[in-house]
């Protein structure tokens, strides 16, 4: 068990720089988890960590020892990866104990081992098969298995739950929270997925081009992130944004949406004549009877909740491309999204009047993209 | 699944058969030939089975040559081959396949162009090199000749099988502690078997077929000859006993046989099978 730290790490492919900049502690025990998109450096990061990519600038320290420069086998870690890479020719129980074979432990010693990590993982039946006999979740459980093992001072797993279908991934993703809070083993987990990195991290850190957005917990990424990106990214579906000049009001700032004002958070008044975005989650839009009237272009029902689709008002309109705003899905910026768990029955082309409540609004610099600060 | 209709089906094993038969026919007339005096050859109509078959060939082909000496200089040949090329092209494959080198598809190109050349090409300059390092007429010649030949043509083979294994599999070895030369013998190799295997068959098999080689380099005396220059012998000015060339045929190409059946079951692929997802 160890802490992490990356101390000013980059990595250049040429003229490529696939990571800036990265500076990040995790602490001892922690289970951290890198989301971002494809090519993010997020695997990057990983692999640089595992050894099994050198840096090219910067130091990488594992338990307060600087491992920039030692191989993979002598940092002690281990690490699960997307493919699982179990060796094909070795039974699961040679798979398992190769890591301590390599240590150099007596025979009786791994055996011991080995067993009891098959006991924890429920892979006893399986020990003296081959891997191309074992289902997908077995495989990944004995990638596991190899790793908890060798009982080292941190887990590193690259995407390990991407190759298993929806629901066995939902049980293997809490089996192995369960079993990380029982090692106690500092984790560094790689994502694409939001909901994996909310669900089981500690420590999100979210990455795009190379670089860190933010670091924090999922309740922090999600009630204050720091940019649009982080915005956008975090959250299912993402934030809706529209952009609006903030104005006076009697009460306060406002900025008007649909021909309505909209009160702004007091922090926005020294903000007044300045055109700014807004974004609000699907899920904090109120449906009532006074604001802005819109009318429902789709609705989606997914049986306890609902998703309404309505066409932003064309002054509000802001476009974004994708790689700004982090959203998984392809969409439109002319729809905004509302999410709603009632039993109220809704209809396209219905009209429906909306309230954005003030606490929920977040504020963005259309310059930098930047949280705007008070 | 659908069925197949019985024109298609009879089609599909008709097309079997007369390939088989087309394969098989030269190693049938083979072992008919050996069998039958050689005044036989010429008759018409030709017989299919030989009334007399003349076993006593095979003895008499061991009794009137060294025919046992020119068999363990073509094993010692083809086995030295086989070893040497495989050692070398297991490590220039893996680096080409691995590592990012500067100028590595190039490299890579220019293995193959040695193969591209033809082997009398290289005939006069490996001969000149062999005189002047007193190889001419040892059996290590033909060894190194052959090696130049199968090397690159095995490293192209065995890079595009490691291209088809995942990296993650030695990058966790090298996680779980194991070397970089461990991780070769213990994960790659093992993986990479039924390429081996394939590989390992055409050296050997390319080797034993050789006589170009042999004839050039290994002149000087009959005890040095290899079972292609040996068979070669036989054909005489005036008369050529073809039963008996194709004896010698026949027991040239069991080895060959032996180490099909030997290598069969790790050509068989799918043993990657299980490693990935």
């Amino acid at each position: 068990m160890a802490t992490v730290q990356f101390d000013q790490i980059t990595k250049s492919y040429g003229a490529v720089e696939a990571i800036r900049d990265f500076n990040l502690d995790i602490e001892d025990g922690e289970f951290c988890v890198f989301v971002g998109p494809s090519g993010c450096g997020k695997s990057t990061a990983l692999k640089m960590l595992a050894g099994l990519e050198a840096t090219s600038g910067g130091t990488i320290s594992i338990g307060g020892r600087d491992v920039t420069e030692l191989g993979p086998g002598k940092r002690d870690i281990a690490m699960v990866f997307q493919n699982y890479a179990l060796y094909p020719h070795m039974s699961v129980r040679k798979n398992i104990g190769f890591g301590l074979k390599m240590q150099g432990l007596p025979a009786n010693d791994i055996n011991a081992k080995v067993e009891e990590a098959a006991r924890v993982l429920e892979l006893t039946p399986y020990l003296d098969r081959k891997p191309r006999a074992l289902s997908g979740g077995q495989r990944q459980r004995v990638a596991l298995g190899r790793a908890i093992v060798r009982e080292p001072a941190a887990f590193l797993m690259d995407e390990p739950l991407s190759n298993l279908d929806a629901k066995l991934r939902v049980q293997t993703r809490s089996e192995i929270v369960k079993l990380q809070r029982r090692l106690g083993v500092t984790t560094i987990y790689v994502t694409h997925d939001q909901t994996e990195a909310l669900t089981m991290a500690d420590k999100i850190v979210v990455m795009k081009g190379g670089e860190i957005q933010q670091v924090g917990s999922a309740e922090q990424l999600f009630h204050a992130p720091v940019n649009v990106f982080v915005a956008g990214f975090i959250g299912s579906p993402g934030m809706n944004f529209f952009h609006g000049k903030v104005e006076s009001g009697p009460q306060g700032p406002v900025t008007r949406f649909g021909g309505h004002d909209i009160p702004l958070p007091a922090k926005c008044a020294g903000m007044s004549g300045r055109d700014m975005i807004f974004g609000i989650r699907p899920e904090h839009i109120r449906v009532g009877e006074d604001g802005p009237g819109v009318a429902l272009s789709l609705v989606e029902n997914l049986g306890t909740e609902k998703i309404l689709h309505f066409h932003t008002p064309g002054e509000n309109v802001l476009e974004l491309d994708r790689a700004q705003v982090g959203a998984d899905e392809e969409r439109d910026a002319q729809t905004m999204l509302i999410r709603v768990i009632d039993d109220r029955r809704y209809s396209e082309a219905e009209t429906l009047a909306l309230a954005f409540p003030v606490e929920k609004l977040h504020v963005f610099d259309p310059d930098t993209h930047e949280a705007a600060a008070g | 699944m659908q069925q197949r209709h019985p024109l298609n089906t009879i089609a599909l094993y008709l097309t079997v058969l007369v390939t088989c038969g087309l394969l098989l026919f030269p190693i049938y007339w083979m072992v008919v030939t050996a069998l039958q005096p050689a005044s036989n050859l010429r008759a018409y109509p030709p017989q299919f089975w030989p009334a007399d078959p003349q076993w006593n060939v095979f003895a008499d082909l061991l009794a009137k040559h060294p025919f046992m000496l020119w068999f363990s200089n073509t094993i010692l040949i083809a086995f030295a081959t086989m070893t040497i090329s495989l050692a070398v092209s297991i490590l220039a494959a893996y680096a080409l396949s691995r590592f990012r080198l500067r100028g590595g598809q190039g490299l890579g190109l220019f293995i193959l162009t040695s193969k591209m050349l033809p082997a009398t090409l290289l005939i006069i300059p490996l001969f000149a090199i062999f005189r002047s390092t007193g190889l001419v007429g040892s059996l290590w010649s033909v060894v190194i000749a052959q090696a130049t030949l199968i090397v690159p043509f095995c490293t192209w083979m065995l890079k595009g099988y490691f291209d088809t294994m995942p990296p993650e599999l030695e990058q966790a070895a090298l996680v779980d502690g194991c070397s970089p030369l461990g991780t070769i013998f213990r994960i790659v190799l093992p993986v990479a078997a039924p390429g081996l295997a394939a590989t390992a068959l055409y050296a050997f098999v390319v080797s034993w077929s050789d006589f170009l080689f042999g004839r050039t380099f290994l002149t000087t005396n009959d005890e040095s000859w290899t079972l292609q220059m040996g068979i070669a012998s036989l054909k005489g000015e005036f008369v050529t006993e073809w039963n008996v060339i194709m004896a010698g045929s026949i027991m040239a190409s069991i080895p060959i046989i032996i180490v099909y059946l030997f290598l069969e079951r790790f050509l068989v692929g799918g043993l990657a099978a299980g490693s990935e997802k």
